[in-house]
């Protein structure tokens, strides 16, 4: 914009008034000027006003491009927060990472010990199993109770290193990557942590995770979630672990020169590396983000490994097969972690403590799969399993709970009320933030997450439905929908299978009447539908009803009912689902407690599951649901007698038995990754599970009774880091 | 509760439970209810037993906080009429039923709009249970189904108005169906005799009578089509429990009261004043409020 050098008298009165009414509006007042002076009327004359005018609108001008420059300032601050949390869960995957290749190690050895057994008929002269616990002793040792480093036996201490080499160099495997540096030093920022850890058993309270981690998770959430507010804290815990690290650093400085003196020269560089690795841990941060898609890619990697891995423990005889197998396995671990060498190579001597840690911990993956793990834990009494963790957990807890720092936390954050009564069942749609449940009040509602009802004074959000499907004429049971979000399907107590079109998510809710969203009804059981399962690839149904009948259905088809399955001496059948890692099975749970998987073709069961085995059948053993792991020949079921159950698809035997609520179980849900599993109980509370160890992760309450049922549905988002729970209180809950 | 073999009795709708057995449980005394939702269970459970018996579902328990009371009642019946609801949607189109009616006599506006509007009967239907479902569920108005605050309590009638003219307009439109539904659910009977009963203050009933036609009076969103000439007009702001606050012209006319909106015009309601009971200084009587009743 031009200055207007000049005023032309007459004019001043324009511009005075337009300055008088619009300050804010220089351009406006320099227009009006600049126009004036074109005009041609042109007068060199300085007036008080005029200088005035040109003062107050250059200020005017500064003041904007000020505030302007305070918006982009703001802007790039919530910039930062946002890639600060980020990096949080870059890390978060890392650990994650780490963890699995520990479990895939220490599998390992199990095997090699194994099989070195069985070949020789000798306890291995286990290099590879013992030097670990010294080495984990040691450290340890040094670093909770401060102890000097000479205090220890240096003996067992090179002689534990030098195994630990001969181990490595075995394998040929140098790549193991271990952040136990920055482990030690979360341990030592959370050492009261791991006091309580000690006694307190229970995984999921929040004690467990104590003051550092729940910062830690505050911030990282804050960082993802509302990245303008709140970088503060975020920053201390930052500065909290660089400064404790920093006091790691120096420690290790002060010991390397014993180290030196005792050990060859590979054993000071082995430190050196290791002081690299720790404030690598600091500066490669950054470079971490870049690295995401080959660490995802890493995760998934190492999760099909590890199935491999359980496959072939369950499978005793195989163990001649299992050594080379593991060395195949290794050697698709070290294709995939190419991508990381370059902090991995630098951390490979830190990994030995921490496969020592392994070791020490007795057992603590001993859920892995393999006999005696199930067997011990049979061996333990009802109540000793409710406790949610076993000891082991624990003492993995103990030296690892910066993993627990890092480990995600689920909190209510939608509340979905608008039912009158209990909500039975709820379905994600598959990529939107979006859900629709199914009531006891007759209807189904549709609800958008990214509508909300700002709630005052809570920090939950109230979601208000965005539409009502009304059609059943008594409560709806169940519900699915389809694979492209599209479609749903619902029974009812009516016996209907009702299909709806979904209408978009942004439909206003008091539109008019559209009949097209109820596409029709699929008729065929004659009494209440109480489970449905769609498979997205076959675009097929499967409904079970309370007339003893499962139907298969193609929705689409002219005559949509393609077959029906009963079998009247197992029962009403209670739950259906799809076997996921078969073409063509399904399986079908019984109030009877039995569990069939069929063949879709013939129609003909393929195998019983045994689930009535040994255990006393006078109690009440319904199942109220059962799920498939989505790649795993596995069949997990909710039992009335408060256990989850899981069972070898192909064998039919039952894998693991666990007391897992203090009530019914009724629902079940796996994550779309096969990691974990939600359950669901009328004790009020849902609880997250880890595959792995079958241990609990998480406990949240989260309804509340209506007679003796509490909650009736749990489910995963497929894509989005959402989990839902539906109650007979008539609320449904979104977690993240 | 132990039953005789001393396995504990547990009211349960199991998956595989036959519709006939759906809630099919032994009767559970009020005061062995644990629960927070224990008035619902009571209520759900006296309906269970016997349809028919309409004094009995309506009597309260002993020491029974009455805004509960009749909160949770009028939860069930919007429950309910999702039913009849369900059983409009397949008769009752936009195309016949244009406008919200019962008799001839009035039009009813649907309120779940910004503006009142004249929906379709279907639409009406579906717009009312919606909005009553989210203010019956609100967590502003009703945070806690244990105890209910006066205010809130308040805010029932006018849900009770609205959704009683789903009772009429299927009487007078629908009569099949609504003397299907009634046959098996005696849900309008149960209804009228709940609102005599509770007193809902924006009726005005004859005792007796469950003819839905007699209830549709008093309240807000019905246009008499009988004459009025406007004697005088204010300017008003009308504080709505539903939609927030907005700017109406008020007429006090020959026949009745009538609101218009202000930018084209429209009737938005009109009120006979046989309907009034009385006219108040609101809370900020300094301000111009009046509260009409």
């Amino acid at each position: 914009m031009k200055v207007p050098d000049y005023y032309y008298l007459p004019g001043m009165e324009d511009n005075s008034s337009q300055n008088h009414n619009g300050q804010l509006d220089p351009s406006g007042g320099g227009n009006v000027s600049n126009k004036q002076n074109d005009d041609g009327s042109q007068r060199t004359q300085y007036s008080i006003p005029g200088i005035l005018h040109f003062i107050q609108h250059e200020w005017a001008k500064f003041e904007l491009e000020r505030s302007q420059w305070e918006v982009e300032r703001a802007e790039l601050q919530a910039r930062i927060a946002f890639l600060q949390g980020e990096r949080k869960g870059q890390e978060n995957v890392k650990s994650d990472l780490v963890r699995r290749i520990k479990m895939l190690e220490y599998a390992l050895k199990q095997e090699r010990a194994k099989f070195h057994k069985l070949k020789y008929g000798t306890e291995l002269q286990q290099g590879d199993m013992k030097p670990p616990v010294f080495d984990d002793v040691v450290t340890d040792a040094k670093l909770e109770a401060d102890a000097p480093f000479t205090s220890v036996s240096n003996i067992s201490w090179r002689q534990g290193r030098q195994l630990l080499r001969q181990y490595l160099q075995e394998i040929g495997y140098a790549d193991t990557i271990l952040d136990v540096r920055s482990n030690r030093v979360r341990s030592l920022l959370g050492l009261n942590n791991n006091a309580e850890c000690e006694e307190n058993l229970n995984n999921s309270s929040p004690a467990v995770n104590g003051n550092e981690s729940s910062n830690k998770r505050a911030s990282e959430t804050q960082g993802r979630r509302t990245p303008a507010k709140k970088t503060q804290p975020s920053s201390i815990t930052e500065a909290m672990i660089l400064d404790t690290e920093a006091a790691v650093m120096a420690n290790f400085e002060f010991l390397s020169p014993d180290v030196d003196m005792d050990d060859d020269d590979d054993m000071s560089d082995d430190l050196d590396d290791q002081q690299d690795d720790e404030t690598d841990d600091v500066k490669t941060a950054k470079r971490k983000n870049k690295v995401r898609p080959s660490v995802l890619c890493c995760q998934f990697g190492v999760l099909t490994l590890r199935i491999d891995f359980q496959c072939l423990m369950m499978n005793e005889g195989l163990a001649d097969d299992v050594d080379a197998e593991a060395e195949e396995v290794l050697n698709e671990l070290n294709l995939l972690t190419e991508s990381e060498d370059a902090q991995n190579e630098l951390r490979a001597p830190g990994g030995s403590p921490s496969m020592g840690f392994a070791t020490s911990s007795r057992r603590p993956m001993g859920a892995l799969g393999d006999d005696e793990g199930l067997d011990s834990s049979l061996g333990l009494g009802e109540l000793a399993q409710l406790t949610v963790n076993n000891e082991a957990e624990a003492a993995y807890d103990q030296i690892a709970s910066s993993k627990e720092a890092y480990r995600k936390m689920w909190n209510a954050k939608y509340t979905l009320r608008s039912h009158f009564d209990g909500v039975r069942a709820l379905a994600f749609h598959p990529t939107e933030p979006v859900l629709i449940t199914a009531s006891e009040d007759h209807t189904l509602k549709l609800w958008n997450l990214q509508k909300t009802v700002p709630a005052k004074k809570s920090a939950s959000l109230d979601v208000e439905p965005l539409y009502t499907f009304r059609s059943h004429t008594g409560p709806v049971l169940c519900l699915t929908m389809s694979g492209t979000g599209e479609q749903c399907y619902s029974g009812g107590l009516d016996g209907l299978i009702q299909c709806w079109n979904l209408p978009s998510p942004n439909i206003d809710p008091y539109d008019s009447f559209d009949p097209s969203v109820l596409t029709g009804s699929l008729v065929g059981h004659t009494d209440a539908v109480w489970g449905l399962s769609i498979h997205n690839q076959r675009m097929q149904l499967l409904s079970c009803g309370a007339d003893g009948l499962v139907c298969l259905w193609s929705p689409q088809n002219k005559v949509p009912l393609l077959s029906t399955f009963s079998s009247p001496d197992d029962g009403q059948p209670t739950s259906v689902d799809f076997v996921h890692n078969e073409t063509n099975q399904m399986v079908t749970a019984y109030n009877s407690s039995h569990c069939v998987i069929y063949d879709l073709e013939t129609g003909k069961p393929v195998t019983r599951l045994e689930t009535s085995q040994a255990e006393n059948i006078s109690q009440d053993k319904q199942i109220n649901r059962v799920v498939t792991h989505p790649t795993l020949p596995l069949t997990v079921t909710a039992h009335e007698d408060r256990h989850i159950r899981f069972f070898d698809n192909v064998s039919g035997k039952m894998v693991h038995s666990m007391v897992a609520h203090l009530d019914a179980v009724t629902s079940l849900a796996i994550d779309p990754n096969g990691l974990y599993l939600l359950s669901g109980s009328h004790d009020c509370s849902i609880r997250l599970w880890n595959l792995d160890n079958k241990t609990c992760v998480q406990e949240i309450t989260a309804h509340r009774k209506k007679f003796d049922e509490s909650i009736y549905d749990v489910a995963f988002h497929p894509s989005k880091p959402y989990i839902a729970s539906a109650g007979a209180d008539a609320l449904a809950k979104v977690f993240v | 509760m132990k039953m005789a073999d001393g396995v504990t009795m547990l009211r349960r709708n199991r998956p595989g439970t036959k519709a006939a057995d759906f809630c099919r449980w032994p009767d559970q005394p009020f005061e062995e209810m644990e629960s927070t939702l224990v008035v619902q269970q009571y209520i759900q459970q006296q309906i269970c037993h016997d349809p028919m018996n309409v004094t009995q579902i309506l009597t309260p328990p002993e020491s029974q906080d009455e805004g509960v009371w009749k909160y949770e009642h009028l939860r069930q019946f919007c429950l309910e009429l999702n039913g009849l609801a369900v059983r409009l949607q397949a008769e009752c189109h936009p195309e016949a039923c244009t406008q919200m009616t019962a008799t001839e006599q009035w039009i009813f506006l649907c309120a779940a709009h910004k503006t009142p509007k004249e929906c379709p009967a279907i639409d009406y239907t579906r717009h009312t249970l919606d909005g009553a479902a989210c203010l019956l569920n609100s967590n502003k108005y009703f945070p806690s189904r244990v105890s209910i605050k006066d205010s809130s309590v308040a805010k029932l009638g006018s849900v009770c108005r609205r959704v009683y003219r789903i009772f009429s307009h299927a009487y007078f439109h629908h009569r099949a169906i609504f003397d299907e539904f009634e046959n098996t659910t005696y849900l309008c009977r149960r209804f009228t005799s709940f609102v005599i009963k509770v007193g809902c203050a924006d009726f005005t009933l004859n005792s007796s009578c469950f003819r839905p036609d007699r209830a549709i009076h008093g309240g807000s969103e019905m246009i008499p089509v009988k004459d009025n000439e406007d004697e005088s007009c204010f300017l008003v702001t009308k504080h709505s429990p539903w939609r927030g606050k907005y700017k109406r012209i008020f007429s006090i006319g020959t026949a009745g009261v009538t609101t218009y909106n202000p930018t084209n015009m429209e009737i938005t309601n009109r009120w006979p004043y046989s309907d009034f009971m009385g006219a108040l200084p609101g809370p900020n009587a300094n301000h111009g409020q009046v509260s009409l009743a």
